[in-house]
């Protein structure tokens, strides 16, 4: 019998403090907390691996929150108890660290455990926008870091970049791009700042204290990044993400191929045979009831499977393979979008080629999308 | 004349808007023991809610009261008329069903605009008035000299005016006392032929369309054949009765009476106001005079919001012109709005209602376009048309010249507004007639005036220049030859035909970049650039542009971001679909509705 896929994401909701512009699941534990939630976590790994016995594991990765903060042996001892009881089949585990929690002995013990990529948060490598983000480390962390795990063998890391951040102009955005590529990395995610009703950066912009550049400066930003990046050999395949050849994040193409996962701990998000939820972010009730805290069960429609996958896709660089939208929806992608498709060519918004329909501008990738919708 | 006949008496009331008709009309109903105290809702008369909100009446309920006077039981027939200038046809037909009108007059206020214009209706019916002094109540009360205004103004004695405040109910009696003498009985002849005037006429769900009738000869009654003179309709009579205010049915309508005849007709367009009913077997030779086909006016184009709501519009249509024979409509299909109406109303006031009573008694939500008069178009090739709806003006190149309809408007204002109106009329392209000094404090100023420049918001200008003074009314002139060009708005080189109006070419400049201004306001920032532009024959002669936005984006879309991200979609598309889409450009129901609110 053949065997289901599906990717892993594990949940670490833990951090030393908190960035201003976070709306995730995740806080500053007190130490018994750690020790609860990770008594939670392995119950859960276990049930559901054997729930899912039938699914092979192609990508593993653990977020947060900053999994990097958590004490010696921990994501060792979290990943062998995955391996333990589910089927792995890929060679991908990514783990997120922040540049100032990483230290050499951290870079050991996650290469020990199997981790072969690593995800850093820098931001920025300005102090001054670091501030404003509320984050801990500067620039010469990341340097270090980056050291660190070239020293254990690791070699495959992805640095987190913002833009559109309050008072960082383009020059800003320059130096740190300037920076970041100079490092012995692969991978680059670059996103333009969103702020989250109920966050702190939130309320100072909504209060004045701070101001957002305008539309057109995030977008000469974004484009610069652009340009800038494929220059350096770092090239989009999806809005916010760029890579070197081959270095593309496999558990990542698998959520904007619409593919299936399996999220474990607080408020992970899962998506199998057509069901979303995600589990409840509710850290007592977690600790409570690990194994039975799905929330938000939404099973999708005809409607809302289309609408993701062409959502998700025309979010990459590839675009939409109309191929293979057609085969999976018994439908005619050129027919049956005609007149959004006719309005959006006149306007140059899309191209359609060799059976992929592609945004012509990510800046404005939400509205074309939506006419979709 | 026979003794019953003696004892009726057939009024109705005029006065200006606010001067207190309906009270009177309720004080009166309350004082003969028509409808008891605590039965009286305020302002009876005013059957329609839309009436009772706006403080105006527009259908009619004519009621019969019984008073005695010295022994003698009298019956007196209220027939109550609507206040407002777009309903002048229907007024002149109430009123030549009546012998006497009672003239109310605010103690305050004095004559006003509107006064004198329905006076003069009334008494070109040969009416008999009786003044009334209204509000002496009010600290600002100066009975004696609104009556030495009457008797100056209008031309009729009022020193023996009675003077009321219709509000407390002082001198109700007086009022009474003053139909029975001062008022004629009617005349007519019993054995004669059957002569009835239908004076207004409404649609109920079970008898069918109504007639609201005077019968000046002869009697009617139920099993009587009809024939409507004008139309040549016979129907046989259903029911006959009168109204007390409420209908009771009664056996026969005899000589000078007023009630109702309903005939199952279907529609009240066969009901037609100013008609003439005989009896069909004994046909009078001759039908009363003064009968006229209403005409609308005013036009404008009413589509739905949401296209798919054409069928429940057109019902909606058909169920009021049941009940509306002024109202007109035709189908019309806009490029920018799809499918809807032309509609003709009798002015603006009319069109307002028919919009609110589309809205709430049908919960439709409506576009309406820039209200438009009806032009005659001359071609080159000698041939006229008739052009109500901007789209159908032909090219410039087969237009030999258009004519506009012109009103006659009388502007009753005190004299140190004199200047800042006639200011207001020059810019609305108005010629001064005459500047009549009614005294030292009133004036009325005269002028021969487009329709289309009064349809707007002349009346809004006037009473904001005049601080609420100054009164107007106006009747149709005629038709005279103007410079009228088609101004255009292009939304990204399209044109909207929903936007394009007829205008005068000195006008035609300035409105073109006023529409485009306010375009660009309301218009929301698209995908790509939209260039607005006014154009007059093809010539463009204004544009605003509207920039395209340039960021439109959520940066991260991982596992958890998924449904979220579809839902924040799905959201931004159902915004769009309340849009109406012009060629590829978006265009929110809002922007058609601004551009009438701008001069």
């Amino acid at each position: 019998m053949s065997l289901n896929k599906f990717a892993l994401y594990v949940h670490i909701p833990f951090c030393v403090s908190k960035c201003s512009y976070c709306d995730f699941c995740s806080f500053v534990p007190k130490n018994e907390q750690v020790s609860a939630y990770l008594q939670a976590l392995n119950a859960e790994i276990k049930a559901k691996g054997e729930f899912y016995k039938n699914y092979q594991v192609t990508s593993i990765y653990i977020g947060g929150g900053t999994p990097s903060i958590l004490p010696k042996n921990v994501i060792f001892e979290i990943l062998k108890n995955i391996k333990t009881n589910f089927k792995i089949s890929g060679n991908s585990i990514t783990i997120e660290a922040n540049p100032n929690s990483f230290t050499l002995e951290k870079a050991q013990e996650f290469k020990e455990a199997g981790c072969n990529r690593i995800s850093f948060g820098l931001q920025s490598h300005n102090d001054e926008i670091l501030k404003i983000l509320n984050r801990k480390h500067n620039f010469q962390d990341l340097v270090n870091a980056v050291n660190y795990a070239h020293k254990v063998g690791i070699n495959d890391i992805n640095v987190d970049f913002m833009f559109g951040v309050p008072t960082q102009d383009l020059e800003d955005v320059k130096e740190s791009l300037n920076r970041v590529t100079n490092l012995d990395i692969t991978h680059i995610s670059c996103y333009g700042l969103i702020l989250e009703p109920n966050t702190p950066l939130y309320n100072e912009v909504k209060n004045k204290e701070l101001q957002l550049p305008s539309d057109d400066e995030c977008v000469n930003m974004y484009d610069y990044a652009v340009d800038f990046l494929s220059k350096h050999g770092f090239f989009r395949y999806e809005i916010s993400n760029f890579a070197k050849k081959g270095y593309e994040s496999v558990h990542n193409k698998n959520y904007w191929a619409r593919g299936e996962y399996l999220g474990l701990g607080l408020a992970s998000h899962s998506f199998i045979k057509g069901v979303h939820w995600h589990n409840t972010s509710n850290f007592n009730k977690y600790l409570s009831t690990p194994l039975n805290c799905m929330e938000n069960i939404e099973p999708e429609t005809l409607k809302t499977a289309k609408e993701e996958t062409i959502m998700l896709a025309l979010r990459t660089e590839k675009g939409l393979n109309i191929q293979e939208y057609n085969k999976k929806f018994q439908s005619d992608f050129l027919k049956e979008y005609k007149n959004t498709i006719s309005k959006l060519s006149t306007q140059n918004l899309i191209t359609i080629k060799n059976d992929y329909i592609k945004i012509n501008d990510f800046n404005i990738s939400n509205a074309i999308i939506a006419e979709f919708f | 004349m026979s003794d019953r006949q003696k004892f009726i008496r057939n009024f109705c009331i005029v006065a200006h808007i606010d001067h207190g008709k309906s009270t009177l009309a309720d004080r009166l109903l309350e004082a003969t023991g028509t409808v008891a105290k605590r039965d009286l809702q305020e302002q009876l008369l005013d059957s329609m809610d839309l009436e009772r909100e706006r403080g105006i009446t527009i259908k009619l309920t004519p009621t019969r009261m019984k008073y005695n006077y010295q022994g003698n039981d009298y019956i007196l027939n209220l027939i109550d008329t609507p206040g407002h200038v777009d309903f002048t046809y229907e007024v002149s037909r109430s009123l030549a069903a009546c012998e006497g009108a009672i003239l109310i007059v605010d103690a305050g206020q004095g004559v006003e605009a509107q006064t004198l214009a329905n006076v003069h209706l009334a008494l070109d019916n040969n009416l008999e008035i009786l003044p009334v002094i209204n509000k002496i109540d009010l600290p600002s009360a100066e009975p004696e000299k609104v009556k030495k205004e009457i008797e100056d103004v209008i031309g009729i004695p009022a020193m023996h005016a009675p003077c009321i405040s219709a509000k407390e109910g002082t001198n109700i009696e007086a009022v009474l006392e003053g139909i029975i003498k001062e008022f004629p009985a009617p005349r007519g002849k019993e054995n004669a032929p059957l002569k009835c005037l239908v004076f207004d006429s409404y649609y109920d769900n079970f008898k069918g369309a109504i007639c609201l009738v005077r019968v000046f000869d002869g009697s009617v009654k139920k099993g009587d054949k009809i024939k409507f003179m004008q139309t040549n309709n016979v129907f046989e009579v259903t029911e006959v009765g009168y109204f007390t205010p409420k209908a009771k049915e009664s056996d026969v309508l005899l000589t000078g009476e007023v009630g109702y005849i309903a005939a199952s007709i279907k529609k009240v367009s066969e009901a037609r106001v100013g008609d003439t009913i005989t009896n069909a077997d004994n046909p009078a030779t001759e039908a009363l005079p003064g009968y006229k086909q209403v005409q609308p006016v005013v036009f404008s184009g009413i589509f739905p919001v949401d296209g798919s709501k054409y069928g429940e519009l057109k019902d909606a249509l058909e169920k009021l012109k049941l009940n509306d024979s002024a109202l007109d409509y035709q189908p019309e299909t806009s490029v920018a709005l799809g499918f809807g109406f032309r509609c003709g109303f009798l002015g603006l006031l009319h069109m307002e209602i028919i919009q609110e009573r589309l809205e709430r008694e049908f919960n439709l939500d409506i576009i309406t376009t820039a209200p438009g008069v009806s032009y005659h178009v001359f071609k080159t090739n000698g041939e006229m048309i008739e052009v109500s709806n901007p789209s159908n003006l032909p090219e410039q190149s087969f237009i030999d010249h258009i004519e506009e309809p012109y009103v006659n408007a009388h502007i009753f204002t005190p004299p140190e507004y004199m200047g800042s109106i006639m200011e207001l009329c020059t810019e609305r392209r108005g010629e001064n007639t005459d500047v009549v000094y009614l005294d030292e404090k009133r004036v009325r100023l005269d002028y021969t005036i487009p329709l289309s420049e009064i349809i707007y918001d002349f009346f809004d200008s006037l009473k904001s220049r005049t601080r609420g003074y100054a009164s107007l009314d106006y009747e149709m002139a005629d038709y005279r030859p103007s410079k009228l060009v088609k101004l255009d708005i292009l939304l990204k080189g399209e044109i909207c035909d929903a936007l394009s109006l007829i205008a005068h070419q000195d006008k035609a400049y300035e409105r073109g970049k006023i529409m485009t201004e306010k375009l660009k306001e309301v218009i929301p920032r698209q995908m790509f650039e939209v260039p607005i532009q006014a154009a007059i024959g093809g010539k463009i002669i204004a544009r605003e542009t509207v920039k395209a936005f340039r960021k439109d984006v959520l940066a991260k879309c991982y596992g958890g971001d998924v449904t979220r991200k579809r839902k924040l979609l799905e959201k931004q598309k159902e915004g769009k679909k309340k849009m109406r889409n012009i060629g590829s450009v978006e265009v929110p129901s809002d922007a058609f509705i601004s551009i009438l609110k701008i001069d």
